[in-house]
């Protein structure tokens, strides 16, 4: 491979993190957990983008939520420059605050009806006492040219924007503190197709001017391939398989990440007819009663007996790492 | 043949953005403002209980006779000298209403606001923290709600004498219940929201998550709620005072003036009928208002 390895530390650290949800208590057997994020583990580098990949339902908000402390793990750590974050008071947590930021899904809801465009991309620099008033404003015409839009925009008011453009504030007021590290969870699959492209592009472009890393989060698994350096795969709360984003899209591995891949819409009509499609059946299992073992295991086509019985650990294959029996 | 430019020509870059040319910024309140402007009733509503309060606030001040002067003329009928005439210590009528007007307005909103007050902050605090505190909190919500404010208000005039103070502190003992409750539901279900959590994500401290941007969304139904218990809170003062229970002389609000004349009710009937006129004014204004203002802040909801 001649990919370029800089020996650099990571941005962010995920080490054997869990979530749990409380879904219900019992008298006389204990209590249902919803395992939204079982023991999943990744670095994200300095200017690197990870896509993470997985169906509806699978953790991946619950992991970026976590990430960010939204949410506090369950067990695991979160590092942020080798710093554990994972139980930080809020007060704590502050100074990190500034350093990682969050792109919501819905462009509806993540902007506050109630105020204007300025004080919603001001509204990070208030908090943190930076500048002035005037100096914030100033800012907020900068940070505006910078996603796209008008400085004259700052006095409107979110219901006066299309999606795409709401977008686009959300993503100036995550810029406003001038962080290293943005989660973005689906941002654009609440967009019009024609937009999506855009929103991407200008992601791309502000990589590139702010020197970012990003965890991009989506469901479909071309468009992650086409931003990202590498490409972690979700099922069911676990970590499936996580490597360079070529090698997991040429050279997949786990029998979910190639089923998904096979499945995935290819743009050439020849090529859709007669390339070799894996079907999936069955249903994903409730989070609540996940599998003992391999949380694939009921629904893979290449399932052994041994799969049953406990999750497979990670093997790493020269920084390609997979969890399935078949590469132990 | 054709050329495709003669049905395509690329727009304008100054016509890409003509959308925002035109219009310009509105806020949320700005809205609903046109909306409660262009429903009639609820216009009037507000022209007619502005103009009240004006009367109530500034016509003492122009009204050649005292609220507790009597005079000799005693029982007159309305008339040029007396607006509303006179009642049986030949005091001016229409003063005294207008005194009255203040007692009840006073004691509606000041009630109201405080009630608005306690409420959000109460059952703010209670959605935001959640578990067992919230549990706890609206546990003691539920007892205070058990006894009706009529209990409240008669024991604090036994301790305190029948004044003004009495019953709005009365009517404040529970009257930040049902505001509580609302402010909790509408914080609960704020909670998820996607800029709440933005918020949250920039470093923001509870009091500016919950008075800040949960408060700014959830504040429609509560000015509903608020609006609607205002004629509540004047409607029960006027009670009270009517039954004997209120305000004592030589204070009068409506409902004292009322019961003042109940006496001469087959006599002289006007001196019943101004204070209760104004009574049922003012409430009708107010459900005018509230109605309105409850269509204006969501659209979809007409009733
Ligand atoms: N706050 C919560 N409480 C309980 N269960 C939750 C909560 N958030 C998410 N879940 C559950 O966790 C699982 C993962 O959800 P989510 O992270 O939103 O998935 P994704 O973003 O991949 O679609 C789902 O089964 C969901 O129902
Ligand atoms: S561990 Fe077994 S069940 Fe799981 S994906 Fe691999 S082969 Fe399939
Ligand atoms: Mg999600």
């Amino acid at each position: 491979m001649e990919k370029k390895t800089k020996e650099t530390k990571p941005v962010v650290s995920i080490r054997h993190a869990k979530k749990y949800f409380l879904a219900g208590r019992h008298l006389f057997r204990p209590s249902d957990y919803v395992k939204a994020v079982d023991d999943v583990s990744f670095d994200i580098m300095p200017g690197e983008t990870v896509g993470l990949v997985g169906e509806s339902g699978c953790g991946k908000s619950t992991l970026a939520r976590t990430v960010i402390r939204i949410y506090e793990p369950s067990a695991g750590g979160i590092f942020y420059h080798g710093a554990d974050i994972s139980h930080l008071s809020n007060a704590r947590l502050r100074p990190f605050r500034t350093k990682m930021q969050m792109i919501f899904q819905d462009p509806y809801a993540s902007l506050n009806p109630r105020y204007t465009v300025g004080e919603i991309i001001g509204e990070p620099m208030q908090i943190a006492h930076m500048g002035g008033k005037d100096e914030r404003e100033g800012r907020v015409q900068k940070l505006l040219q910078q996603v796209g839009l008008k400085p004259d925009h700052i006095s409107r008011y979110p219901h006066e924007f299309s999606g795409g453009q709401r977008q686009r504030i959300g993503i100036a007021r995550t810029l406003a503190l001038d962080p290293d590290f943005i989660i973005c969870d689906e941002p654009i699959s609440a967009l019009d197709v024609s937009i999506q492209a855009q929103i991407i592009n200008l992601l791309e472009k502000i990589q590139d001017e702010n020197g970012l890393s990003y965890l991009f989060i989506a469901h479909d698994l071309t468009m992650v391939r086409h931003i990202s350096h590498k490409i972690g795969v979700m099922y069911l709360g676990h970590l499936l398989e996580f490597g360079d984003a070529d090698e997991v899209y040429e050279n997949p591995l786990h029998p979910y990440t190639r089923a998904l891949i096979s499945a995935a819409p290819v743009p050439d009509p020849e090529q859709a007819r007669t390339r070799h499609r894996i079907k999936l059946t069955g249903e994903v299992p409730s989070p609540i009663h996940a599998p003992a073992g391999c949380p694939f295991c009921t629904r893979c086509p290449e399932c052994r007996p041994e799969c049953l019985l406990a999750p497979p650990v990670m093997a790493n294959q020269n920084g390609h790492k997979v969890a399935c029996y078949k590469y132990v | 043949m054709l050329q495709k430019s003669e049905f395509f020509n690329p727009i304008d870059k100054s016509e890409q953005d003509s959308e925002f040319i035109a219009m310009e910024p509105r806020s949320f309140w700005h809205d609903v403002w046109d909306r409660f402007r262009s429903n009639r009733r609820a216009l009037i509503g507000l022209i007619v209980l502005l103009f009240i309060v004006l009367l109530a606030v500034l016509g003492p001040l122009f009204s050649p006779y005292p609220y507790d002067g009597m005079g000799t003329e005693v029982n007159c009928g309305p008339g040029a000298a007396h607006w509303f005439g006179t009642d049986a210590l030949g005091r001016d009528l229409f003063t005294r209403v207008l005194y009255g007007i203040r007692i009840s307005l006073f004691v509606g909103f000041v009630s109201t606001l405080i009630n608005c007050a306690i409420g959000v902050l109460y059952g703010g605090v209670a959605g935001y923290v959640g578990g067992r505190v919230d549990a706890v909190m609206m546990r003691f919500v539920d007892v205070l709600y058990a006894v009706p404010s009529l209990l409240y208000i008669i024991l604090l005039m036994m301790m305190f004498g029948s004044n003004v103070g009495s019953i709005m502190v009365g009517m404040c003992i529970s009257g930040w219940v049902g505001i509580a409750r609302l402010m909790r539901t509408q914080v609960i279900s704020l909670k998820g929201r996607e800029y709440v959590l933005a918020a949250y994500t920039e470093g923001a401290g509870p009091a500016r998550i919950l008075f800040k941007h949960m408060f700014s969304n959830a504040m429609s139904p509560i000015l509903v709620q608020a609006t609607l218990a205002i004629p509540q809170a004047i409607f029960q003062e006027a009670f009270l005072s009517f039954i004997g229970m209120g305000i004592s002389a030589p204070q009068a609000s409506l409902g004292t003036l009322a019961q003042d004349a109940r006496m001469y009710m087959a006599i002289y009937p006007h001196q019943m009928v101004c204070p209760i006129a104004m009574i049922c004014i003012i409430i009708f204004a107010l459900n005018f208002i509230s109605e309105g203002l409850s269509e204006a802040l969501d659209p979809t909801n007409s009733r």
